[in-house]
């Protein structure tokens, strides 16, 4: 699904990912964990293609296909869904016209007619029920006056409506206390299919409680310094980043 | 050429009028003798700055049409509507001391004093509560020649009464004039719903001038679509102790328009507040003005006034200047400016793209939004929603986010 190779990513000059190599199957869960300023939300911009994340060495192969050659708006009709830390507020667009615009966006690009009026309500209601989103938070502006969880419920609604193929979660427990984190990692959990993969980025053990991975990375001042299965994330919550790193380093 | 084609417009002023009123030929005389005088402003008049004047005094405007502004809503029950052309024939009286409302003209509006032919007078009587919207359109229809016209709008609103008054501006020609002046006299607790949808490609020069007694409320919205030359001022005399004004306004330019919005609100008595919130966007070579004042007077205490216009400059040839500033004489008031020249945010640009939103179309949406927020303070529905649909269609791939808010 994902093939990240010796990746290189610069912001404003300063060198931020050092060499990622990563690989991510159909089906998998892959978390990443680090401290801050690590690197994590450098990684997930970069795939998601933002603007001024420079790309200067390494490539990143999605389903085969160069992912750093498309445009934002090609990578999520190619199937990548970004799940911000910072879900952004949009005031005047309202939560449901954009879903709709982004489903049928996606759909042209598919070569899919355009979900009609009434099915489309239909889905967005159903989904909307998966993350306990309120009727009427579908309706307002993007993310505008949204609590830290309702955006978070929102990031994870807009992934269900959206089916991609490839999900990134950056810091999706952030800001969340442990109720709203049951209600967004449920969500997940659902989404979870073999033909679906996700890469889980966060700084804490807890949410791995509730998503538990295939696979944990520990990233580390721009490059993967240790790779395990789900006991790792406990033994970094128990021993701290610093150890970890340490020990990789003897 | 300018400068000889200035001296040939004042020197065509007549320098006394035959008909109409005594009243009428005094204010007329008053209003040529001024410019004569003063003369028209040129590019060193201080509040004529950015507008291109030229454009105006070099088009020669060989014939007057008469008859441009046509009333396409019915009148509501209990409201006058009647021409100033046939109420100066039958009944001068009841005009005297009621045009002129904002003191003596200067500039376009005096020419617009001295040369008026005909105009209407809306009068909504004391108490009157008038719901469906009355409405004016303004336009020379397409001639050959280049052509002036001179509207000129009374309202009145008594005390207590209220009116809902929709006004366009629509033409394709950009070698006609509209100088238009509005005044409107609101009563004490009048109430009044000012629309302008400007959606003219040629010259338009006017001014709206409000005078505002006692807890009147005053709510004005002005959309403007382009234009190779428009210049509008708006002033609120606040003389009523508890009166409000709401001064509202969405502008696009693009290709080489020059859109220019004046605003100027006198606070004049205490306890008034007024509020003003223009949006613009400036694309193309096009340019966008926007200058407001308010001005606090010594006895009005307690006033409450605030300022601000906001600009999306998205291209390097477009130019927007901005200018809100307030004069305070009073120490108890809240007063707030403030403007803003800036592009697209990124952030929200590079959200609506990883949801798979082409960015041309997001651009769109964060564009429509941008003014749409003044468009949903308007009161009506179906307002609101004409508005929409105008902005829509001035919008690149506006076709393609219908239903976006």
């Amino acid at each position: 699904m994902l093939k990240i190779e010796d990746l290189h990513v610069e912001v404003e000059g300063k060198p931020i990912l050092k060499g990622i190599d990563l690989e991510v199957a159909a089906g998998q869960v892959h978390a990443i964990m680090g401290p801050n300023g690590s690197g994590k939300s450098t990684l997930s911009y970069a795939l998601a293609g933002r603007d001024g994340y420079e790309v200067t060495k390494g490539r990143v192969l999605y389903k085969g296909k160069d992912l750093l050659a498309m445009p934002p708006e090609m990578r999520a009709a190619e199937g990548l869904f970004l799940g911000f830390q910072y879900p952004v507020a949009i005031p005047g667009v309202s939560n449901i016209y954009f879903l709709k615009a982004a489903l049928n966006a996606i759909r042209k690009y598919r070569g899919e007619e355009p979900l009609d009026a009434i099915d489309f309500m239909k889905l967005s209601k159903e989904k909307a029920a998966l993350v306990q989103l309120p009727d009427e938070l579908t309706k307002r502006s993007v993310n505008d006056g949204f609590s830290g969880g309702e955006k978070k419920r929102n990031e994870i609604f807009q992934m269900a409506m959206l089916e991609p193929s490839l999900a990134v979660l950056d810091e999706t427990d952030s800001g969340l206390d442990i109720d709203a984190l049951k209600v967004v990692a449920e969500g997940v959990n659902a989404l979870r299919s073999p033909q679906r993969a996700m890469l889980v980025i966060t700084h804490y053990q807890r949410l791995l409680d509730h998503i538990v991975p295939d696979v944990v990375h520990v990233l580390i001042d721009g490059r993967i310094v240790r790779t395990g299965d789900k006991d790792l994330a406990k033994q970094l919550e128990k021993e701290g980043y610093t150890e970890v790193r340490d020990a990789q380093q003897l | 050429m300018t400068d000889a084609n200035r001296q040939k417009l004042l020197a065509s002023l007549p320098t006394s009028f035959e008909t109409g009123p005594a009243w009428l030929r005094a204010l007329r005389g008053r209003a040529a003798a001024a410019l004569r005088e003063q003369g028209l402003p040129t590019k060193k008049t201080e509040e004529w700055r950015f507008t291109p004047v030229r454009s105006i005094i070099d088009a020669v405007f060989v014939r007057e049409d008469g008859r441009v502004s046509t009333l396409v809503s019915s009148i509501p029950d209990g409201v006058r509507a009647r021409s100033l052309r046939q109420v100066l024939q039958a009944d001068p009286g009841l005009l005297e001391a009621r045009l002129e409302l904002g003191g003596a003209p200067t500039h376009f509006a005096a020419l617009n004093t001295a040369l008026f032919t005909d105009g209407l007078w809306i009068d909504v009587p004391a108490g009157t509560v008038v719901e469906a919207p009355i409405e004016l359109r303004h336009a020379i229809a397409g001639f050959a020649e280049t052509r002036v016209a001179y509207p000129r709008v009374l309202v009145t609103v008594g005390d207590g009464a209220e009116l809902t008054f929709i006004e366009t501006y629509a033409g394709s020609e950009t070698r006609q004039l509209i100088n238009a002046v509005v005044e409107v006299d609101l009563g004490r607790n009048a109430k009044m719903s000012h629309v302008r949808i400007h959606d003219n490609a040629g010259l338009q020069v006017g001014r709206v001038d409000v005078r505002q007694d006692a807890e009147s409320s005053y709510r004005s919205t002005v959309v403007t679509l382009g234009g190779a030359l428009l210049r509008f001022d708006v002033r609120c005399l606040l003389q009523g102790k508890g009166a409000e004004c709401q001064l509202d306004g969405a502008y696009l330019v693009d290709g080489e328009d020059h859109v220019d919005h004046h605003t100027q609100v006198e606070h004049e008595a205490a306890h008034c507040r007024s509020r003003q919130t223009y949006r613009g966007i400036a694309s193309g070579k096009g340019t966008a003005v926007f200058d407001g004042i308010v001005v606090v007077h010594r006895d009005a205490q307690k006033t409450e006034a605030h300022q601000e216009n906001r600009n999306l400059l998205l291209s390097d040839a477009a130019t927007v200047h901005t200018k809100p500033h307030l004069e305070i004489d009073a120490d108890d008031v809240i007063c707030s400016h403030g403007a803003t020249v800036g592009s697209f945010d990124e952030d929200q640009l590079f959200y609506l793209r990883t949801r798979g939103i082409p960015e041309d179309l997001a651009r769109a949406m964060l564009t429509y939004a941008f003014l749409e927020s003044i468009v949903d303070r308007v009161g009506q529905e179906p307002m609101r929603e004409r508005m929409r649909e105008a902005l829509l269609a001035r919008i690149p791939r506006g076709d393609d986010i219908r239903g976006v808010t």
